[in-house]
């Protein structure tokens, strides 16, 4: 009984372990070697449906505490990854609140609001209040490749919830 | 109409204070220090510059050793392969010590013939090689919007901001950030790089500037100047922080993306030593 807790626990930890592993490692979702724009915020998508579907699994202090060590290994002024993912993390909490029932296109759609005052925050005050140049081209492949590959994530995340989780949906 | 109202304001506040389970902290809350922290960071106080500092250097040894697995991954593969085609890299090693051979006998003469010009030159600004420092990198995070590499070396070593950093005495970009223990490193094809050059037998003066993609690119060069393909581009020195001459790239016409891109010598995604020139020149006086 202790042990199957014990393994609950770790499949449980697992979208948290993911998004410490994504802030602290040199693994990156920037695949411009194979696609020269390719590249999405998988971060924000882990925030999004974790908070939505189990907010148990991520706190909001994980969560800070995982975008000032990407802002850390990015290069980005301290604090702004937070304020980014905690926008997100706000807007699934709305959405959670409001709604009974969602679906993977009300999901899509809610996650688009999210993912749009996310970035225009984090770009606004990259943009007004530090020396960093950033390459709008770039951000909007960014933006819409995260935008793109919501769904099937939020399938794989289902799945994961569905099998190594287990439960409803908060 | 009014009921839709409280609905909104009951959910909006709920999301912004609400606490609870693994919410420990409200996220109104944390959103106030998150733009506390950033205000901070960016107006530079000196106590927030040193704790950021300690921050970094703490977090980029994390890093390397959370990432070391992955690192682990291509070069067992490598290895393996490597072990397998011993015969084969044998014969190619025989091949380049009788290249080396050859090219050993016109050592001598290129050597005479380096000190003659560089006697002729009165090079003031020759680097002295005791300044330099070795240093292996720590963190190649690609991000889509910032190009840069931590290394393991820092203020301890006597690094600055601003000191240029080589790759096998090819520039490749340089040092933006210092913390005790490790620095970052602004790559040459970061959209923030920025780097005047000369190139070509009349010796045309150009700025070479990030573009965010692999290859920079170069602008401001010389009006009706035509563009040709695999000449060398150095360093002029001009700004006072590069080594006047050292080489950085290729003319390429076949790349497609920008017009006057440049062929770097060294790729900037396949970075794992570097070397840090600790002589800082001085700015040119007219």
């Amino acid at each position: 009984m202790a042990k199957l807790n014990l393994i609950n626990k770790i499949f449980n930890a697992g979208p948290l372990i993911l998004l410490y592993f994504l802030s602290s490692s040199e693994i990156d979702t920037n695949l411009e070697k194979v696609f020269e724009i390719f590249s999405f915020n998988l971060p924000i998508i882990i925030i999004y449906f974790w908070i939505l579907k189990r907010p148990s699994v991520l706190g909001t202090g994980h969560i800070f505490f995982a975008g000032l060590i990407n802002d850390v290994v990015m290069g980005y002024p301290l604090g702004i990854s937070s304020l980014s993912y905690l926008i997100v993390c706000f807007f699934s909490n709305y959405v959670r609140n409001k709604s009974v029932n969602t679906t993977i296109a009300s999901d899509w759609f809610t996650f688009f609001i999210a993912l749009m005052f996310a970035n225009l925050l984090f770009f606004s005050l990259l943009n007004n209040f530090s020396d960093v140049v950033i390459s709008y081209t770039k951000i909007g492949y960014n933006t819409f490749f995260t935008l793109f590959l919501f769904p099937i994530l939020w399938l794989i995340f289902s799945f994961y919830q569905a099998n190594f989780i287990g439960g409803q949906d908060a | 109409m009014s009921v839709s109202r409280d609905d909104f304001s009951i959910a909006f506040r709920s999301a912004l204070l609400q606490r609870g389970g693994a919410q420990k902290f409200s996220i109104l809350s944390l959103i106030i220090l998150a733009i506390f922290i950033f205000f901070l960071d960016i107006y530079g106080f000196v106590v927030v510059k040193k704790a950021r500092s300690i921050i970094n250097d703490v977090v980029f040894r994390i890093t390397y050793i959370v990432s070391s697995p992955l690192r682990f991954i291509p070069n067992a593969s490598t290895n393996l392969s490597s072990h397998f085609n011993l015969k084969e890299e044998n014969e190619k090693l025989r091949q380049v010590i009788e290249n080396y051979k050859s090219l050993d006998l016109n050592l001598e003469y290129l050597t005479n013939e380096n000190k003659n010009l560089r006697k002729v030159l009165d090079a003031e600004n020759i680097v002295n090689e005791k300044n330099i420092v070795l240093a292996k990198v720590l963190v190649d995070r690609n991000s889509p919007f910032l190009k840069s590499i931590i290394i393991n070396k820092g203020t301890q070593a006597g690094i600055k901001k601003g000191m240029p950093v080589t790759q096998d005495n090819y520039l490749i970009g340089r040092i933006v950030e210092t913390n005790y223990l490790s620095s970052r490193i602004l790559l040459l094809n970061d959209l923030n790089s920025r780097i005047p050059v000369t190139l070509g037998n009349d010796s045309a003066q150009a700025i070479l500037t990030g573009s965010g993609t692999k290859n920079p690119k170069l602008e401001y060069l010389p009006e009706g100047y035509v563009f040709e393909d695999e000449i060398t581009i150095f360093a002029s020195g001009k700004d006072g922080i590069f080594i006047p001459g050292t080489p950085i790239g290729k003319t390429t016409l076949n790349s497609g993306k920008y017009d006057n891109e440049i062929k770097l010598f060294v790729d900037p995604n396949q970075l794992s030593f570097v070397t840090v020139n600790l002589v800082r020149l001085n700015k040119e006086k007219f």
